[in-house]
């Protein structure tokens, strides 16, 4: 007995130890010394996205290589599964996730978020066929709708008070729909605009009209000071027009909010 | 159809380097896996009787629990519980992890294929060898090995085949093999988005590489059966 008590005591010792020396610095303290800021994305143009070279471009992309720089760090573009990102991000395998993410209260709750940058709406996605007899919010009442679970579209149809079937990503819905086990999908409008209607394989597809208005922010881990750091570089690079330049390369000049 | 044909040489392209990734996970997994194997099923077969029951419960654990949450504890754990990311956030890190994870959970399936064959030889013949004076070590390699391996064959290809597939389930910790190769065309990468066949497509290689290992193995288990 007395032995476990030791041993229990001697690994909450230990633990103790490796918890301080992980909580004596700051999170801008921690990636400076790395001297790398591990950003966690997914593959989402425009935000985030391949060139033909095979390099991460994008507006989010070229944003955070240019806070890596503000910071004196180098960047790392990780692809991460969207799911995961809380997890990545305690587990310390990222350090941010930076890749047009809605600003709703769960993400608010979770991390430590930037100021929002970017303006985006959830919309509804239907077949082209029927777009017109669902002109408004209250025509979509009979409808099972596809939304991705843990999304901002989700939300949206459950204050609706919809019949809704919540599924893995915003790319399962729109099969969801184009199969016919949903008749509706509500995702957000940069990436509908991106992948449905002519040349795409969901060309009978398309979107109608928008249930919100919401923003897009970065997220940092909870407490992290990089979040207020990322603030000041923001209102920087839109008072010296970089922030704009960027926009206009990805062409969401439109959607920019002003720092 | 045209835009099929269009599509095809990028989705190709995508699907070979994501399938290169499943296979290198499915060879470094059974190079592994199969030598940790046999060390756990001597461990479980062990007659020194702690080493014996403290094997067979961490292969009832990595057994019984789902290899999707192995590999996100294996991955997530270090960070989160010990504030040290061992495995960091890049491929190469994400790889590593995968592979313990694969190598340690197949070598309890296969440590347990190994007892059953190793169990399955006559205690006669031991008996046989020790009258004829041969010592332990002499045998295992002499009498009870090759019929050992015969045995284990087809059981083991079974195991081998749905390794391939099971390869898969390390996209949840976003390594990035063949289906999250196929999956990234429906949400949009390199130009194309909203494509749904790729991930389907990528069915046609796991059952041309499963229909060769299927031969492969059917062939080895031929050139075993050499008393009939």
């Amino acid at each position: 007995m007395k032995k476990l008590m030791k041993a229990v005591s001697l690994l909450m010792a230990v633990m103790m130890l490796l918890g301080s020396v992980a909580f004596a610095e700051t999170d801008m303290e921690y990636v400076k010394n790395k001297g790398k800021l591990i950003v966690g994305i997914t593959d989402f143009a425009p935000m985030d996205y391949k060139d033909e070279n095979g390099e991460w471009v994008g507006f989010d992309a070229d944003m955070a290589k240019a806070f890596g720089a503000y910071l004196g760090v180098e960047v790392e573009l990780v692809e991460i599964d969207w799911d995961n990102k809380i997890l990545e991000l305690d587990g310390k395998t990222i350090d941010c996730v930076w890749n047009g993410m809605t600003l709703t209260d769960e993400v608010k709750s979770a991390m430590e978020t930037s100021n929002a940058y970017a303006n985006n709406a959830q919309v509804v996605v239907l077949p082209t066929a029927k777009a017109n007899d669902y002109a408004d919010a209250a025509a979509l009442s009979g409808l099972t709708f596809a939304v991705e679970a843990g999304s901002a579209g989700e939300a949206e149809v459950a204050a609706l008070g919809y019949n809704m079937t919540s599924v893995h990503s915003q790319a399962d819905t729109l099969l969801e729909v184009k199969a016919g086990t949903s008749d509706a999908a509500v995702i957000d409008a940069l990436m509908a605009a991106a992948m449905v209607g002519e040349g795409t394989d969901y060309a009978d597809l398309t979107y109608t009209l928008a249930l919100n208005s919401e923003e897009y922010g970065v997220g940092f881990r909870k407490g992290s000071d990089l979040a207020a750091a990322l603030n000041e570089f923001m209102a920087a690079a839109y008072a010296d027009g970089t922030m704009m330049a960027i926009a206009e390369t990805y062409g969401v000049q439109a959607a920019i909010i002003p720092q | 159809m045209e835009l099929i044909q269009q599509q095809l040489p990028i989705v190709l392209h995508s699907l070979n380097i994501g399938f290169l990734q499943t296979l290198k996970l499915f060879i470094v997994t059974l190079l592994g896996a199969m030598p940790l194997g046999l060390v756990i099923a001597f461990g479980s077969m062990s007659r020194f009787k702690p080493l014996s029951v403290f094997t067979r419960v961490i292969v009832w654990i990595v057994r019984g629990s789902p290899l999707m949450i192995q590999l996100l504890i294996i991955y997530y754990f270090p960070g989160l519980v010990l504030h040290n990311p061992i495995w960091g956030g890049g491929e190469s890190g994400r790889f590593l992890a995968a592979a313990v994870a694969f190598i340690f959970n197949y070598a309890c399936y296969f440590s347990e294929i190994y007892r059953g064959g190793i169990q399955s030889v006559p205690v006669g013949q031991i008996e046989a060898g020790y009258v004829l004076g041969m010592t332990k070590t002499q045998i295992f390699l002499r009498v009870k090995l090759l019929q050992v391996i015969k045995a284990i064959v087809p059981p083991m290809s079974n195991e081998i085949i749905t390794l391939v597939k099971d390869t898969s389930l390390a996209r949840i910790i976003a390594l990035q093999e063949i289906i999250w190769a196929g999956q990234s065309f429906m949400k949009g990468s390199q130009g194309i988005s909203g494509a749904i066949w790729p991930m389907f497509f990528t069915a046609v290689y796991y059952l041309a590489f499963n229909g060769i290992m299927t031969l492969l193995l059917g062939w080895l288990e031929k050139k075993l059966n050499y008393y009939r």
